[in-house]
């Protein structure tokens, strides 16, 4: 009898595997339903408040913008071509006191074009141009034409299908913010009632954790001693929170195991530490907020060596009123392009050669300017939803990506703003998931499926 | 017989209306304290961090700090962590009104009270009272800052 029960549960149990594959805590299948994993790591730069084409892809200068003839790319570390020859206000003060005439060296020998796959004309096919639908739409694949300003993404993450998909913990993952305007802190999970916090990403506003409010009220926050003060403190914490539970209430969090708590705590600790020994590394020029969480960023990444980290950028937004400072502002999103990507390869031996970048502006701005002017005597621009605001561009460099691939043009668009969502996917290896979510924009596919 | 109608209606309305007898079946008086079932809830992060500063140095936190530390903690994501550490930093402030161990051990079962009452506003259960009294005497290294953190960075204390 007990034999036949044997072979019984045993069958069922074959069968059982064969007809639904056991499913991981994570949530993710055992059998692998989706594509081999192109890369271990993923970095996703939203890059950086907003730019037009003209001054980007097309290294038009002043030619488009202000009625001058000059041309020339102030991308170079990501963009092949001659840099503008006058006019130079880009760059850094001259030693003779000429403000922003002295260009940043580039960093990188060869640029990301040449490196990787631009697709050069790309949509940002729905919804208004806002960044905060901008920066939603990257990270969940989805223009929420419905979504609140203040109201985390209705649809999932790359985040959340991160995290339930690819299997990943709460530390893997992170978004690092450039700040806390725009409801930026909300991004790192959505709303969704099948995702949400439980698989939201870690984040940071490290000019802020790390600037002068946390260098005051987070530095030199006591530590706890593990066993003599952590773990009574964990047993009474326990005993306090099991009396709550009925009403149900937790203090928000991001599903962080104990031991992942405590090592943030611990990065926090060495962030001030080594800021405090002058050991931070930052791009060479770091005189924006865009540069100096981009230095914040590879610390991030040298400690906890993320599968995926998104880092948003946005300084690029004082083109409202300053052109100049637009292009300023631009010039040191471009280079702090090439710091990351140089620090990735040179100084985090887990990521280099291991990792895919990927680099997408929120969205675009205005052919026609918004009559500001600024101490040039130089227009300013808006984003209001025109054609020209729709107009971004995608690249992407890393492992298995075509080295100078150029694809879509103005007349022939190739991609879409919702397609960096299944392209992570794909290249962390679980794009039928995300695919099969029925969450993404519709028209949304990876961008490799259109090279 | 009339006169005694008279007289026992006398005793039936109009002596019972005049005066209300208030009986004493030898109870003591209790301050009802809320329990937790009411704290649905949650504290905005600027009430969290006032609050808490309040609790933990018995005087008000200034509006410019009190922006700050809001910002802190609006920039890192994981709340439990965010309040872990504020906290954590709050209680190294020298000014910081803790009491001493021997206040603690000299009576726990008063320590325990007026901690439920300075962080949750309400008093403890009989069976969280002796579960804490139990806990301290048998736990020698818990020391107040370590009881006050728990509770700071507890569930409860993050609803009202």
């Amino acid at each position: 009898m007990k034999r036949r029960n044997f072979l019984k549960k045993a069958a069922l149990t074959t069968a059982g595997s064969i007809a639904f594959p056991y499913i991981l805590p994570s949530g993710r299948l055992f059998a692998g339903s989706g594509n081999p994993p192109m890369a271990e790591h993923v970095v996703f730069v939203l890059f950086a408040g907003g730019v037009r084409q003209q001054e980007a892809i097309e290294k038009r200068y002043l030619a488009e913008s202000q009625n001058l003839d000059i041309e020339g790319n102030i991308m170079y570390n990501m963009l092949t071509g001659d840099e503008p020859e006058l006019k130079i206000v880009y760059g850094t003060t001259t030693p003779g006191g000429q403000p922003g005439g002295q260009p940043i060296s580039p960093i990188l020998q060869t640029p990301l074009d040449q490196q990787g796959t631009l697709f050069k004309e790309v949509r940002f096919s729905s919804a208004g141009t806002g960044h905060f639908t901008g920066l939603s739409t990257g990270v969940s694949g989805y223009y929420g034409t419905t979504q609140g300003l203040q109201q985390r993404p209705l649809h999932p993450t790359i985040f959340e299908y991160a995290r339930r998909y690819g299997g990943f913990d709460a530390t893997d993952v992170w978004f690092i913010g450039n700040g806390i305007g725009n409801s930026t802190p909300l991004l790192n999970h959505s709303e969704h009632r099948d995702y949400g916090w439980e698989y939201g990403a870690n984040f940071f506003a490290p000019n802020i954790t790390f600037g002068m409010e946390g260098q005051e009220h987070l530095k030199g926050f006591k530590s706890f001693h593990p066993e003599e003060e952590l773990e009574p403190i964990e047993q009474m914490r326990h005993f306090l929170n099991q009396n709550f539970l009925q009403n149900g209430g937790r203090i928000p969090h991001l599903n962080n195991t104990e031991d992942e708590k405590e090592d943030i705590k611990a990065f926090i600790k060495e962030v001030f530490a080594r800021q405090e020994a002058g050991q931070l590394v930052f791009p060479p020029v770091t005189d924006n907020g865009d540069l100096s969480t981009m230095g914040y960023a590879t610390e991030i990444l040298r400690w906890f060596k993320p599968k995926l980290t998104v880092i948003n950028m946005s300084a690029v937004d004082s083109c409202h009123s300053s052109y100049t400072n637009y292009l300023q502002s631009l010039h040191r999103a471009d280079h702090g392009v090439g710091f990351l990507w140089n620090y990735i390869q040179t100084q985090i031996p887990e990521m280099a050669n291991n990792t895919v970048m990927m680099v997408m502006p929120e969205h675009g701005r205005n052919l026609e300017p918004n009559g500001i002017l600024d101490e040039n005597d130089w227009v300013a621009y808006d984003h209001d939803s025109d054609a020209n605001s729709r107009r971004i561009f995608t690249m992407m460099v890393g492992p298995g990506i075509d080295g100078g691939l150029e694809l879509g043009s103005e007349a022939n668009p190739v991609g879409d703003a919702a397609d960096v969502v299944p392209t992570i996917a794909e290249v962390l290896g679980f794009k039928n998931e995300v695919l099969n979510s029925g969450l993404l924009h519709s028209e949304a596919k990876s961008l490799f499926d259109q090279i | 017989m009339r006169l005694y109608t008279i007289i026992l209606f006398s005793f039936l309305f109009v002596l019972p209306a005049c005066k209300e007898k208030t009986y004493y079946y030898e109870v003591n008086e209790i301050e009802v304290e809320p329990n937790n079932s009411g704290k649905t809830k949650q504290k905005s992060v600027e009430q969290f961090i006032n609050i808490a500063y309040a609790n933990l140095n018995q005087q008000a936190l200034s509006p410019d700090q009190l922006v700050d530390i809001t910002n802190v903690i609006t920039s890192i994501g994981d709340k439990q962590i965010a309040f872990e550490t504020v906290i954590a930093k709050m209680i190294t402030n020298p000014d910081i009104s803790i009491p001493t161990e021997s206040e603690m051990r000299t009576d726990i079962g008063l320590f325990v009270t007026e901690t439920y009452k300075r962080f949750y506003v309400r008093l403890p259960t009989e069976a969280e009272k002796t579960f804490w009294i139990n806990y301290i005497e048998s736990h020698p290294t818990v020391t107040p800052e370590m009881v006050y953190f728990s509770f700071a960075t507890s569930d409860e204390y993050y609803f009202y």
